[in-house]
């Protein structure tokens, strides 16, 4: 009884420390972020950094001296990114990967939603701590791409949960690891003509949502030195820089559960190295391709680019859903 | 006579209050014994309505309570009688408890005001009103009550009337909501014409299948009525006005217990009275009003630059939630209505009393003089920030968890009734929810992070009376939010059994209700949302991640100590400009939110024109258009 339950502690220990928690997390999104910035470099003709380069930033970052400005609240200022981190890797560990999932029944799509907000909240609260000017209009700018993401966002959601509902002859279908048992028989949701928009909006909120060009108004190094971060250095900036790639993992891998999770094989190791794989794809498809073609858009013409292309896609997928095409 | 027979426990709830108000009155010179007695009163009646818990909600039980011994004769109710089911038990445990920690948080808020006399008599009038609407068996004492508590506010909203504005915003509260009253009247009057009774009981039986113009115009009428008192749009700017006047604890009632009272009357309108809300046109009209009302309100919010304005706002915001939660005739929407309900009582009455907090502190609401307040009043930006979340929808806090049935149940709406109108209304509830923890994003910029302005140097944390105040509704966010199963078993599912169970209603007061159709309550959630044991994940990997980090230095930081001069390395950085005051807050944060709506802003800045002329014209178009759309549709 006891050695049950221990064991089992000990399992959930497991998913939360090494996979698909923080070390998986750790690692994959710090070579997410390397081959991101290989890629980018590579596109514009450079050479780039070595796809460990995240690495040595991160260990470089937790080594350095860290200062407090007089004016911040210290206490904010220090557990906002470890706080947000936490969030991210919790986040992580709903999401099936294919037919297996950490934490089952736990939380379904909206709020995942919800909980995608945590991690940017956290964020922000430590910005707006710091008192700096650069880190207020960072902050400002971050909210408005929040909530220019929010709405594509939630129409997507709502499109997959009505397809996938119909399809179960329920209604509708909130529940991540009931989507992913679906496509695990019909196949992935991306194949059905509805679904083709939402995936579309999808790969577009991604840079968005992670924070990366064009849609980095919100920390442009040029002209608002980081933004949030301005005020950022040492062990708290190399946690940022951890969540900002752990994000980039957690969106690509939302993608694969939501729309391709049909290409799952049922067992663990290997669909995991296929959703590595697809995320590597999606990564420089969403992010790095955007990232080397494009200029930074100005904060409202990114939520104006949201509000009507983005949402426009997410809108005829919604009504397609609904009409069960 | 037993006087502790728990069927006395309703009327007692209502009397000590009003009673305390005479006391006070009478002997309320000497501030102990004032407190004394308001504090007494405000206690009774909480352990009235705790005590009435296990029969009522947990049994069923509906009492009904004649006053002087009377009952029906000849067929016909008359006289004065007390009715509480599980929903007026509901809104009653709700505003008696809000009552009592707005109190509480007065002893100390109001300590610094003349006439405090005058504050408590009035205080515990509007409590005593609120509490004799909810539990009122009759809808002329309804009405007699909402004449208590509409002047009892009137007069608390002009309280501090040395302060800008305060006996403006009270003058037009007096005429928008005596508009409001006026309504009442005449509809009740209509009522009584038809059906020659005025018993709530007996009006739902016959009230319903003998519907005539006659009646539709009384229906108009009430239902102008009691959105006025929950400042549903068009009425929402006199809230605005009133809550950035009044004082901070006021403000709590106004918004935690004054609006609650008018989604109650609506409630009993449209499920009892006339129970017209099979029909898709009603449900029609309350979800749109509650859409409207919902993301005007949270737009306008953001526009605000007055910490209590947009507090204000943001209460109606939530209240077309739960309008239109209430409005989706399901049990699911109900249910999560009557829990969204009880939730924004909760975190609004908290935030009020942050906003009083800064108030009584720096003297000041105004977004942009103020900044950086959390280094100087840490506990009350904590405080600040449940409740901020709490509103926002952020999880674990318990805003999601009721927002989150809602939003489910406005889907499942959609879905069932095949209206894909519905599906619009499930975006415009989570759009809003994100633009609402916009603007808190603002006001922690601009009141609690940022920079310090000079002058609030020496600003202190409040007292610990007001802490504790705060403290408990935080408590109860926290609370609520993680343990939504309970609250909708034992809460908010017995009062939505109440609201779909008419006939039990009508039978309790003695009368035939059993031809009165019944519902069931039972609902499947479609989603699902452990907040337990996401927050032991999510502790257990902070935990891990702490520990991580502080094994690898992470706490190896260095601050600035004290001292006149700062070391250039400690100070921000201003890209090598000159290091000035330059907080970034106000009402231009989101700016590039607002370019792209600037049509809209501007239209709405005219529209809210601020004269009481123009409120009061909404207020007879409103009727207007009520009275032709419901000759047509009922």
């Amino acid at each position: 009884m006891i050695t049950t339950i221990l064991l089992d502690a000990l399992q959930y220990l497991g998913y939360i420390l090494i996979f698909p928690g923080f070390l998986f997390c750790f690692l994959i999104g710090m070579l997410l972020c390397g081959i991101d910035r290989k890629l980018v470099a590579r596109m514009q003709k450079r050479v780039g950094p070595p796809i460990l380069q995240p690495f040595y930033d991160f260990f470089k970052l937790m080594g350095k001296e860290t200062i407090i400005p007089a004016q911040a609240n210290r206490t904010v200022f220090l557990v906002a990114p470890l706080f947000g981190l936490a969030a991210l890797v919790v986040i992580q560990m709903f999401i099936p990967i294919f037919s297996f999932s950490a934490f089952s029944g736990m939380a379904d799509i909206i709020v995942i939603l919800y909980l995608l907000l945590i991690p940017a909240l956290s964020a922000i609260m430590g910005a707006a701590a710091t008192g700096s000017p650069y880190a207020g209009v960072g902050l400002s700018r971050e909210m408005v791409v929040i909530i220019s993401c929010e709405l594509p966002l939630v129409m997507v959601l709502l499109a997959v949960a009505k397809t996938v509902g119909d399809a179960l002859g329920v209604g509708l279908c909130f529940s991540l690891s009931d989507i992913a048992a679906y496509q695990a028989v019909n196949g992935s949701l991306i194949t059905k003509l509805s679904m083709i928009p939402a995936a579309l909006a999808f790969m577009m909120v991604i840079p968005g949502e992670t924070g990366n060009h064009p849609f980095d108004a919100a920390e442009a190094e040029t002209e608002l030195c980081e933004g949030m971060l301005a005020e950022y250095s040492g062990a708290p900036l190399g946690v940022y820089k951890l969540s900002h790639a752990i994000k980039m993992l957690t969106l690509t891998s939302l993608f694969v559960a939501l729309f391709l999770g049909g290409l799952g094989t049922g067992i663990v190791i290997l669909d995991a190295i296929i959703m590595v794989v697809i995320c590597v794809v999606l990564t420089a498809v969403c992010i790095s391709l955007v990232h080397a073609i494009t200029a930074r858009l100005k904060i409202e013409q990114i939520f104006k680019y949201y509000w009507t292309v983005v949402s426009g896609l997410a809108l005829i997928s919604l009504v397609l859903a609904w009409y069960g095409l | 006579m037993n006087f502790f027979d728990y069927h006395h426990f309703p009327v007692y709830s209502i009397m000590v209050l009003f009673l305390g108000a005479f006391l006070i009155v009478l002997m309320g010179k000497n501030k102990t014994v004032r407190n004394i007695i308001a504090f007494a009163a405000m206690a009774c009646s909480v352990a009235c309505m705790l005590a009435l818990f296990k029969p009522v909600m947990l049994e069923g039980e509906i009492i009904s309570y004649w006053m002087g011994n009377r009952s029906i004769a000849g067929g016909y109710a008359i006289g004065i009688a007390l009715e509480v089911d599980a929903l007026g038990l509901f809104f009653g445990l709700l505003i008696s408890s809000v009552v009592f920690v707005a109190g509480l948080y007065s002893f100390q808020y109001m300590s610094h005001d003349d006439n405090q006399q005058q504050y408590y008599t009035l205080f515990l009038m509007l409590a005593g009103g609120v509490m004799g609407l909810v539990l009122s068996g009759d809808i002329f004492n309804m009405f007699i009550m909402i004449e208590i508590l509409t002047f009892a506010a009137v007069a608390l909203t002009a309280f501090r009337n040395q302060v800008y504005g305060a006996l403006e915003a009270a003058f037009k509260y007096l005429v928008v909501g005596s508009i409001g009253s006026t309504c009442i009247l005449v509809g009740i009057t209509i009522l009584y014409a038809q059906a020659h009774t005025l018993n709530f009981a007996q009006l739902s039986l016959l009230i319903p299948g003998n519907l005539n113009n006659a009646t539709k115009l009384a229906f108009a009428l009430l239902y102008i009525g009691f959105s006025t008192k929950a400042f549903l749009v068009p009425f929402h700017p006199l809230a605005a006005d009133a809550h950035g006047a009044a004082p901070a604890s006021v403000s709590v009632l106004i918004s935690g217990v004054l609006t609650k009272s008018g989604i109650y009357g609506i409630i009993r309108l449209t499920y009892f009275l006339f129970q017209t809300m099979g029909l898709g046109s009603m449900q029609f009209m309350l979800v749109f009003v509650g859409c409207v009302s919902m993301f005007v309100c949270v737009t306008m919010a953001l526009a605000q630059h007055d910490f209590k304005r947009l507090l204000a706002f943001h209460s109606i915001s939530q209240i077309g939630y739960v309008l239109t939660a209430v409005g989706l005739c399901t049990a699911l929407g109900i249910s999560s209505g009557l829990y969204h309900a009880m939730n924004h009582t909760l975190f609004k009455g908290l935030l009020f009393l942050a906003a009083g907090a800064v108030l009584h502190e720096t003297g000041t609401t105004d977004l942009g003089k103020l900044g950086g307040l959390s280094k100087k009043m840490p506990q009350t930006t904590i405080l600040f920030l449940i409740g901020a979340f709490s509103i926002s929808g952020v999880p674990p806090f318990n805003g999601f968890a009721s927002k989150w049935m809602i939003y489910q149940a406005t889907y499942q709406k959609a879905v069932e009734s095949g209206n894909i109108g519905f599906l619009l209304v499930t975006v415009i509830c989570l759009v809003t929810s994100i633009l609402t923890l916009a603007s808190f994003v603002k006001v922690s910029q601009s009141v609690f992070f940022g920079q310090l302005p000079k002058e609030y140097e020496n600003v202190k944390e409040v007292g610990l009376g007001m802490r504790f105040a705060m403290g408990l509704l935080a408590l109860a966010c926290i609370v609520s939010g993680l343990f939504p199963e309970l609250v909708t078993t034992y809460i908010t599912e017995p009062a939505a059994a109440a609201v779909f169970n008419v006939g039990n209603y009508i039978s309790a007061m003695g009368f035939d209700g059993s031809a009165v159709a019944a519902g069931t309550v039972s609902f499947e959630s479609v989603g699902v949302w452990t907040p337990v044991s996401w927050l032991l994940v999510l502790c257990i990997a902070l935990l891990a991640i702490t520990i991580v980090a502080l094994a690898g230095k992470y706490d190896r930081v260095s601050a600035h100590e004290g001292g006149e001069t700062v070391d250039t390395k400690y100070q921000l950085f201003y890209g090598g400009e000159e290091n000035v005051f330059s907080q970034v807050g106000g009402d231009d944060l989101f700016w590039g939110f607002k370019h792209n709506w600037k049509g809209y802003f501007n239209f709405m800045h005219d529209m809210h024109s601020g004269i009481v002329n123009d409120y009061a014209l909404w207020a007879v178009v409103a009727l207007a258009l009520a009275i032709v759309f419901t000759q047509i549709v009922l």
